[in-house]
């Protein structure tokens, strides 16, 4: 229960971070999506369907308070927990996060979760599904991945302090 | 069911994962934005485009249910077709029978057929007007083909008539084309014969019988059919004359009775001369 408490208090405090200081990492308008990189780390932790659940619920919040699209960052974070879900491993899940396989499960949910997530968006507009693909969530994912390492590096020296 | 439920906890990451994206697809369609609405703009057309696939494939119980549809119409419709033959023949029927009593100076009362005997020796009808309608026994019955036969009992709504067809019927008749008499007869069969007719007079087949109305009973010239057989009785002073009915009364279902009574000073006169001879 108290490890619950503890992933809503991280949440919150993510979702914070992510609506008032990201915007200050912003390049060319793309940003880094660090509840991305939460809803991995929380997935590769708890499990797949523990994953998708946690998903839907930050996304729905997300939805509630940004008042913008109600839905989407629900279905797309779902879908997120699902695909970071492939990569749990009950056994393993201090190496996976300690190593570059915290990067590529960051890569490939940022990927997925920025494809639908940009395509729905920009769906009716001028934007192209595939400018919507490689110019935002090529850009984003990469962006996203590449704040992955500062949680990897975390994870790897709490490992190698732990031996 | 726990099968079922054995398959959903097996695959219950899949299921969430299904029910988490329908909750978020209902969610998206509460929007109401240029996105959602290119949305539906596209799935219109994706539902469109695999209706349009599926529908080459036979529907089964679609055309299961066409077919008792289309079966049911067909009964319907083999229905109406077969009462409008019947109202059509019912109007020839009719037609003829209104020119019938056109032609005739009598009134004409008319009536159904209610009951036949047709294979006895003696044959009669049972039509649906009685003395309610004016009639009484020996009145003429005739069709729109020709003699039927007279009436021979009555009751208020019904009455029995005695055929043509009948051994106790005689009836006084002449061939049209040569005028020569007889006398009308049935011995059984489907002829009719025309006795008393030398083997002088001239008849000849195919000759029209009517009657002559020298009996008190038929009015004159009422069709009786058509001569089909005339030759000589071997050492007889008669011809042996055959006669086709020309009413077809297997398929009698309506008659006029003749509503005229029998002259009463004439059958007098003739009974009085009889028994002076």
């Amino acid at each position: 229960m108290t490890r619950v408490f503890k992933y809503i208090f991280v949440t919150l405090l993510v979702i914070v971070v992510q609506t008032t200081m990201v915007q200050f990492l912003a390049l060319q308008g793309i940003t880094p999506d660090l509840i991305v990189i939460w809803i991995v780390y929380l997935t590769l932790c708890e499990g797949q369907l523990a994953g998708s659940i946690w998903g839907f619920g930050i996304g729905l919040f997300i939805d509630l308070v940004s008042s913008s699209f109600l839905g989407l960052s629900a279905l797309t974070k779902t879908i997120c927990g699902f695909v970071a879900g492939y990569f749990y491993n009950e056994n393993k899940t201090q190496m996976i996060l300690s190593t570059y396989r915290f990067l590529v499960v960051v890569l490939v949910a940022a990927f997925v979760h920025n494809t639908i997530y940009f395509v729905v968006f920009t769906r009716g507009t001028d934007v192209s599904v595939l400018r919507a693909v490689a110019q935002f969530g090529l850009t984003s994912t990469l962006y996203t991945a590449t704040m992955g390492l500062l949680p990897l590096f975390g994870f790897a020296r709490k490992q190698m302090l732990s031996r | 069911m726990q099968r079922l439920f054995n398959i959903i906890r097996d695959f219950k990451e899949y299921v969430v994962l299904a029910l988490l994206i329908v909750a978020s697809l209902l969610l998206l369609s509460l929007n109401d934005n240029t996105q959602v609405r290119a949305i539906r703009s596209y799935t219109v057309a994706l539902v469109g485009v695999l209706q349009d696939a599926v529908s080459v494939l036979p529907n089964f119980f679609a055309l299961q249910r066409e077919n008792e549809l289309l079966r049911q119409l067909n009964v319907n419709l083999s229905d109406e077709v077969s009462r409008l033959r019947e109202a059509r023949l019912e109007n020839i029927r009719l037609r003829e029978l209104l020119g019938l009593k056109e032609r005739l100076p009598f009134r004409l009362v008319p009536a159904d057929v209610v009951g036949k005997s047709l294979h006895l020796q003696r044959n009669t009808i049972t039509i649906n007007a009685g003395s309610a309608d004016g009639i009484s026994p020996d009145m003429p019955i005739i069709c729109e083909t020709g003699l039927v036969g007279r009436i021979v009992a009555t009751s208020s709504r019904y009455s029995i008539g005695r055929l043509v067809l009948n051994v106790d019927s005689r009836a006084s008749a002449k061939v049209q084309r040569s005028r020569i008499v007889g006398i009308l007869a049935w011995e059984g069969g489907e002829l009719l014969q025309l006795r008393n007719v030398s083997r002088m007079d001239d008849v000849v087949p195919g000759d029209l019988v009517i009657t002559s109305g020298y009996g008190s009973m038929f009015p004159p010239n009422i069709k009786i059919g058509i001569v089909a057989l005339a030759e000589d009785e071997k050492g007889g002073l008669f011809k042996r004359v055959l006669i086709k009915p020309s009413v077809d009364f297997t398929a009698l279902e309506q008659v006029f009775v003749i509503a005229a009574t029998v002259d009463s000073e004439r059958v007098a006169l003739e009974e009085t001369y009889s028994k002076r001879k």
